[in-house]
């Protein structure tokens, strides 16, 4: 440039050169903050971009009864997903129709699985039909983003339905997600009631993840880093219950039709053999997708089918309840063992007279057992008291939780001189109150599975373990079952106490006289006591507990049949045949009026063939 | 012989856009490596190959013939800018595009040169002065004709790539700060009125002080006072009438996070694929944002995050001082030759490649708007690539002639 403009141009050109350099510092600076400070951060933005984690849903463990008989599998069920990324929300009326769903529920499982992450499948039916999965498969390419993975549902094949025992998985909901937490996600599926709920952590296992890396359309395009990282599901253990299927399954064939419960438990440790509630309902119903309908009419039934009795249902037990008294009698030393009524067929205290249904002349308390004399119990509780019935009566487990391994459990009732003065005020209840009380009438409620608990300490003299349906868990790695402890106690009572009670109800079950005669198992020595709970709306609720061999328990059970009359005729018989059916394996039993074989099943009788006894 | 070269050619130059085209075909190869456009890489070898024939030409070039060239090639660029826009292919809202078989050519990018040339043939008369109103108004006629042709296609990038120039132009010309100000004001109250009303104001309180410190004749001042406010609040007005995917992109600027996966899921994802390159960068071939396409056409605006994962901070570094190096370069070269059409002319190459620098980078590093720029010698595009070696090949000419009067 001209030389005039010499000094000017060098000005000017400092003036560029400060421009770019202010320029390259401003892009140092930036490129300093980008790569140096925020690069952690950056880094895990790429790769929350370009890595997909993909779940990998454990196997939930299987279910064995006692002698390792597989009671609860897994099968294959489709599940419907989608990708909310790739998915075109357009096609939701569309998809909504192939899968028979409310548009309105897809748009937000969509929506809650987005807050989640738009990068991972959101789960929207699961066990679809093979023709939903068919029309899925014919208009994949109009349908972007929406797959299906194959999930696993429980499928019951074993022959008995312990419906109530075993519980159901169902799809996890909004408010359990909150409550539980952790690895769930909505579209999954947690144990919700009996052992799928109680035992759900080891039943579960530990999802895996599989890390993948994608490309901007999500496609797969390999693992990451060589799946170093991946991490393999945990199956979930399976159970070994302490229920033999077998009698479980023929219980419930006995109960058809009937409501009540059978509980039946093995004395050596508590371990529940068999518990029915009937009416129950088919577990298969739960296994994949319950359908509204099915829940609406389970739901509805007048009869309750999903309310398990065996642990819940709360009932006077009758004169089953006699040995709590006579154990209290004995051991607080109010009467000797030898002392004996009159028995004239009915007992007045006051202006009231309590009533039996048989005058049984002169018993001493074997007998009264036996026979069941009520005069005897109504003088003998008034001679113990109250608070010492009560007391014992709680030694035995009743008025409270036996804290077997399912859930949902009914305390039941036992009162207690505190307990009336409370409910009626210290004045508003007499001695005329407990005549009823001592024979199991009245104020007082037992569980099914609170009797059989104490049947088990019958049978065992004292020795009380706590109820359980699971004994070990078996982990698929080990082989080795993880045994589960349980808690075990003794009601330390005079070894005489424990004899006369229990010969009381041999006797009731193997002599002539006794009220249980119905429960007598050729060959085998069964000891019980018949029950019947007086119902104000209806016909009488039957009760039987017993076990069996007298001499070696092996078996102690619990009957309650609702609505049904005597115990002895309708609770008693349905006793034996468990007892029999456990013992021997098999039937071989001959009607007791008629002396005809009604039952020579092998394995589980038609219970068309039993249903009428 | 050395000493022969390099007095003859300007190796500074000539080595720098080497480099940066060496690391613009390892970028494009690593850029379109997994995203299954190979074609791409090979077709930008064709261009290079060419580029550097044309880079020679134009460096051996008598500086006296390049100069009474210069019109004719003005005026035939403005005939192509012309024609372009009545034959033109649109390619994403844009009619720029010249089909020619297998290859398109973008006079755009051409008519930037052109327009330096005349510009400078014209304020390198003796007769001529910046401080004369009306040779201003010719000078600002021989932008403002190209620009408006190029504003009609529509490309916005090009036009600020013009306005950069040009500002560089006037200013090493010796023209008034008033006038300066008066380039700058316009713009600058524009930009303001994208941001707010409060920054509207605050840029028109400036800059009406300033305009008022140089003193310059009231009815002139107010004049330009107008014109710089009409511009802001017409902004809006221009806003409303631009296309939805330029509306998007300066919205998308203005905040970046609010939607990452729509609009301004581009600007989002080039500072992520920088950021994560953190010191030493990924590895080559191995940047997950650029293998996994998550920037779409990453091989053209965005090209600058493929060295900012793969080779992180020292690779973006060392783009960034290439760039430096070639730019300064300009600067210095624009200040020796003797003529004063070669000074003209180094300035104004010297401003297109930064401005296209500034904005391209600013761009990928999340400091400016989305504008569809591209980055000299990396960027994928055969008539950008051209135009770039044939600015080499002048700014090397200037050299070589540089004793010349």
């Amino acid at each position: 440039m001209a030389q005039q403009d010499d000094i000017q141009i060098y000005w000017k050109r400092r003036v560029l050169y400060s421009v770019l350099g202010l320029m390259f510092l401003l892009f140092f600076g930036r490129l300093y903050q980008l790569q140096l400070i925020y690069s952690e951060e950056y880094g895990r933005k790429s790769e929350e971009n370009s890595i997909r984690i993909i779940p990998r849903e454990p196997v939930r463990g299987y279910v064995y009864d006692r002698n390792h008989v597989l009671v609860v599998d897994n099968q294959p069920a489709f599940t419907t997903t989608i990708m909310p990324f790739e998915f075109d929300k357009r096609n939701i009326p569309y998809l909504s129709s192939l899968l028979t769903l409310d548009p309105q529920f897809i748009r937000d499982r969509l929506k809650k699985g987005e807050e989640y992450s738009r990068f991972a499948p959101v789960k929207i039916k699961r066990d679809i039909s093979f023709r939903e999965l068919s029309a899925l498969e014919e208009n994949r390419e109009h349908l972007m983003g929406v797959d299906y993975q194959v999930e696993s549902k429980r499928w019951y094949g074993a022959g008995g339905r312990a419906a109530h025992i075993l519980g159901y998985t169902k799809e996890i909901s909004e408010a359990q997600i909150r409550t539980l937490g952790g690895e769930y996600r909505q579209g999954d599926v947690v144990g919700s009631a009996g052992l799928e709920g109680e035992y759900e952590t080891a039943l579960r296992g530990q999802k895996g993840a599989e890390f993948s890396t994608v490309n901007v359309r999500g496609q797969v395009v390999g693992s990451f880093d060589s799946g170093k990282l991946d991490v393999g599901a945990i199956d979930g253990k399976d159970l070994i219950l302490t229920l033999d299927i077998g009698l479980q399954a023929f219980a419930e064939s006995l109960m058809t039709d009937r409501r009540g419960a059978v509980v039946a438990i093995d004395p050596a440790d508590g371990g529940i053999l068999a518990m029915v509630s009937a009416p129950d309902y088919d577990l298969a119903f739960f296994s994949g997708v319950t359908p509204p309908l099915v829940w609406r009419s389970l739901n509805g039934d007048a009869a309750r089918p999903l309310f398990n009795r065996a642990t819940l249902t709360r009932y006077p037990p009758g004169s089953t309840f006699k040995m709590v008294l006579a154990a209290a009698a004995l051991e607080t030393g109010t009467v000797s063992p030898s002392w004996r009524i009159t028995c004239g067929g009915s007992f007045r205290l006051g202006n009231k007279v309590f009533k039996d249904l048989h005058v049984h002349g002169s018993v001493d308390m074997t007998t009264a057992i036996q026979v069941s004399c009520n005069v005897y119990f109504y003088q003998l509780m008034l001679k113990t008291g109250l608070d010492n019935w009560s007391h014992y009566g709680r030694e035995f487990g009743f008025g409270m939780l036996t804290g077997m391994d399912i859930a949902e459990e009914n305390p039941g009732l036992l009162p207690t001189t505190a307990y009336m003065n409370r409910r009626y005020g210290p004045s508003g209840w007499t001695r005329g109150y407990l005549p009823s009380l001592g024979i199991g009438q009245g104020e007082l409620g037992v569980t099914p599975l609170q009797m059989a608990c104490y049947a088990m300490v019958l049978a065992n003299s004292g020795e009380y373990h706590q109820p359980h349906a699971v004994r070990a868990l078996l982990t698929k790695e080990a082989h080795t079952p993880d045994t589960l402890a349980f808690q075990s106690r003794r009601l330390s009572f005079a070894p005489q106490t424990w004899d006369i009670i229990r010969e009381g109800m041999r006797r009731a079950v193997q002599l002539p006289g006794g009220t249980g005669g119905l429960a007598r198992v050729k060959g085998i020595e069964v000891a019980g006591k018949t029950g019947t709970a007086q119902n104000p709306h209806g016909l009488d609720h039957a009760w039987f507990v017993g076990f069996a061999p007298y001499d070696h328990p092996r078996i102690a059970i619990a009957i309650l049949i609702e609505n049904a009359g005597f115990g002895g005729s309708y609770a008693a018989p349905i006793a034996g045949l468990c007892i029999e059916r456990y013992l021997n394996g098999r039937l071989t039993r001959y009607d007791n009026t008629h002396r005809q074989p009604v039952i020579t099943a092998r394995d589980t009788p038609a219970p068309a063939t039993v249903a009428g006894r | 012989m050395l000493t022969y070269i390099y007095r003859h050619f300007d190796l500074q130059v000539g080595v720098t856009s080497l480099l940066l085209a060496g690391v613009g075909v390892i970028s494009i190869y690593s850029a379109t490596f997994d995203a299954h456009a190979m074609g791409i890489f090979n077709r930008q070898l064709l261009w290079l190959l060419g580029g550097t024939i044309l880079l020679v030409i134009m460096a051996l070039l008598p500086l006296r013939l390049l100069q009474s060239l210069s019109w004719a090639a003005y005026f035939f660029s403005i005939f192509l800018l012309v024609s372009v826009l009545v034959l033109g292919k649109t390619v994403s809202g844009s009619t720029s595009w010249f089909n020619l078989g297998a290859f398109r050519i973008q006079p755009s990018e051409f008519a930037k040169i052109t327009t330096v040339l005349a510009l400078a043939s014209y304020l390198s008369r003796i007769d001529i002065s910046l401080r004369t109103p009306r040779h201003l108004l010719t000078a600002s006629g021989i932008v403002v004709i190209p620009v408006a042709l190029i504003l009609l296609q529509p490309d916005f990038g090009t036009t600020v790539i013009y306005a950069g120039m040009f500002f560089a132009v006037l200013f090493w010309g010796g023209a008034s700060r008033f006038t300066l100000l008066a380039v700058v004001a316009p713009i600058a109250s524009a930009v303001a009125a994208l941001f707010g009303t409060t920054f509207f104001l605050i840029a028109v309180a400036v800059i009406g002080v300033l305009i008022y410190i140089t003193k310059e004749h009231r009815l002139v001042a107010a004049a330009v006072f107008s014109v710089m406010v009409l511009f802001g609040i017409s902004v809006q007005v221009i806003y409303d009438g631009l296309k939805p995917y330029q509306q998007k992109r300066i919205e998308t600027f203005l905040n970046p996070n609010a939607d990452p996966l729509g609009a301004g899921y581009n600007s989002l994802q080039s500072k992520v694929a920088i950021g994560s390159g953190g010191f030493l960068g990924k590895g080559y071939l191995r940047g997950s944002q650029t293998q996994l396409n998550f920037i779409p056409e990453q091989w053209t605006d965005f090209i600058f995050c493929v060295p900012g994962e793969e080779f992180g901070f020292l690779g973006a570094g060392a783009v960034l001082i290439l760039f430096a190096v070639l730019l300064v370069r300009g600067v210095t070269l624009a200040s020796i030759v003797k003529s004063r059409y070669a000074s003209f002319v180094a300035v104004g190459l010297t401003a297109i490649i930064a401005t296209h620098v500034f904005l391209n980078i600013g761009m990928a590093l999340g400091l400016l708007p989305v504008i569809g720029v591209p980055l000299p010698f990396l960027s994928y595009g055969g008539s950008a690539l051209i135009s770039s070696t044939m600015m080499i090949g002048i700014l090397m000419n200037l050299y070589t002639n540089r004793k010349e009067y």
